[in-house]
């Protein structure tokens, strides 16, 4: 019925535009909103402490790369989770969510649950994960912390390919990594960097102190060791009922 | 409902510093477009019997299309369990027809009084409401905390929303009602009025009456791509 790996039948929901189909929001609109917001408190969105600008590669095809925004909120020492953004902007997409763990917490995953996974410490090292308008001397306590984490990144709309609306099923997202399929376009990487005036390379040179993992899992990354990718795919079944349905 | 707690140390100061810094210079701009709290169900897309009480945190991208982060609770310690992105008529019929199944409609969660948002007073919360009730959804869910799973394990789940009376666990209702000082009841007689999509419930939509379950496929990949060979990073 629909597979990540899938191109969706052209419609006016794929186009060249940038911006969703929708006509623009009513005044009325706003001032419903502007209502709720005043009186809502929006408690869990009110957690979210920080921005990241990284990268990301679609699992079941790496040559399908794209630059992500993650709105992170913490709820403990070793788990972390994010909305994913396609851009830092007011109109920004929602793409997807990651959620990070410590590696304490990622060894005591099944192996089945761990090659879902993916490994940060390149990442981080190679300076292509950032805190947009951080000085590297606030942000850097922390990344080494973070270079031992694990992601799960599920995609939820494949905007790169075109599509103007969220098609299909979720996709699996990968890291990016030192070798083969794991490198990063240096187009896309200095597009970002123009963008927020920083050097990767820079910031790469800057990360050199910070420690390597030991060890990382060789079930994250499951591209690496294994060459497989993976999707989903979503399929009709008898759905179990306690009432008529629809 | 159960809320299984989440391992892990306590955050320690030195990290919570980092984040309160962070938290003060960068701008959120996404984030600060989400400008609604949403209360509702939804069950999984092949199994009616799990339902999972979900609050939606959502933002307009424009008058037809919203997007929303959906967490199990809507307190500060809330995981972020799915996400779901609810669209218009016009923009429900341009999707391709293998597409629509995996959208549902919103016309009986609305009209029922299930759909609400919290400590908004009815007038207000109606007017919305009247237009949601014309809308589409996709949800997808990450994390099964209904099945007590501590951490986001397994893959994501296409869910679904109530269709019919008969569906939704009393108990569940009973017990969302007491804690938001809601009577579904009185809003569902509050609603008569509102109408669903204009050319009706597609038949395509919530599954096309069947269920729809994910699984997973692995396929080969090849490591090496020769254009890639020169790049430094």
């Amino acid at each position: 019925m629909a597979s990540s790996d899938k191109c969706p039948a052209p419609t006016p929901a794929k186009g060249a535009e940038a911006a969703p189909p929708g006509q623009p929001m009513t005044m009325g609109q706003h001032v419903v909103d502007k209502g709720a917001s005043m009186l809502q408190a929006l408690t869990p969105v009110k957690q979210i402490s920080q921005h990241v600008c990284t990268f990301a590669l679609y699992s079941h095809d790496m040559c399908r790369q794209i630059e992500t925004h993650h709105y992170v909120s913490r709820l403990n020492q070793d788990f972390l989770q994010c909305p994913v953004y396609d851009s830092d902007d007011s109109n920004a997409r929602l793409i997807g969510i990651e959620y990070i763990i410590s590696d304490r917490l990622f060894e005591a995953l099944p192996q089945e649950e761990q090659k879902l996974w993916h490994s940060h410490a390149y990442e981080i090292k190679s300076g292509l994960w950032v805190n947009p308008r951080i000085p590297e001397m606030i942000g850097k306590p922390e990344l080494e912390n973070l270079a031992k984490t694990y992601g799960k990144f599920w995609c939820t709309w494949q905007v790169d390919r075109g599509d103007r609306l969220p098609l299909g099923a979720p996709a699996l997202m990968m890291s990016p990594q030192g070798v083969n399929l794991g490198k990063i376009d240096p187009e896309l990487v200095k597009k970002r960097d123009d963008n927020y005036s920083i050097s990767t390379e820079a910031i790469m040179e800057s990360r050199v102190e910070i420690e390597e993992p030991e060890w990382i899992n060789p079930q994250a990354d499951y591209w690496k060791q294994h060459a497989k990718g993976f999707a989903i795919d979503i399929e009709k079944t008898e759905m179990k009922l306690r009432a008529p349905f629809p | 409902m159960y809320h299984p707690q989440v391992p892990g140390e306590p955050t320690q100061t030195t990290t919570s510093l980092v984040e309160t810094a962070t938290g003060a210079i960068q701008s959120f701009r996404p984030i600060k477009q989400i400008h609604q709290h949403l209360c509702a169900f939804h069950f999984y897309g092949y199994d009616m019997t799990r339902q999972v009480e979900a609050h939606h945190f959502c933002a307009h991208q424009n008058e037809e299309m919203r997007q929303c982060l959906i967490y199990d609770t809507p307190e500060a310690d809330a995981k972020l369990i799915g996400l779901e992105y609810i669209i218009s008529e016009n923009l429900f019929l341009t999707l391709p027809d293998e597409e629509k199944p995996l959208w549902h409609s919103h016309l009986y969660e609305v009209k029922s009084g299930v759909l609400f948002m919290p400590r908004v007073p009815g007038p207000i919360e109606r007017q919305d409401l009247d237009k949601v009730c014309k809308t589409y959804g996709k949800t997808i869910h990450f994390w099964q905390v209904d099945k007590g799973d501590n951490l986001p394990l397994g893959l994501p789940q296409l869910m679904m929303t109530l269709t019919r009376d008969g569906q939704l666990y009393d108990e569940l209702a009973r017990d969302v009602e007491k804690r938001f000082g809601v009577s579904f009841e009185k809003e569902r007689a509050k609603r008569a009025d509102m109408e669903g999509p204009t050319h009706g419930i597609h038949p395509l939509a919530n599954g096309g009456g069947k269920g729809l379950i994910t699984k997973l496929r692995e396929l080969h990949c090849n490591r090496t791509d020769p254009s890639f060979a020169s790049s430094q990073l």
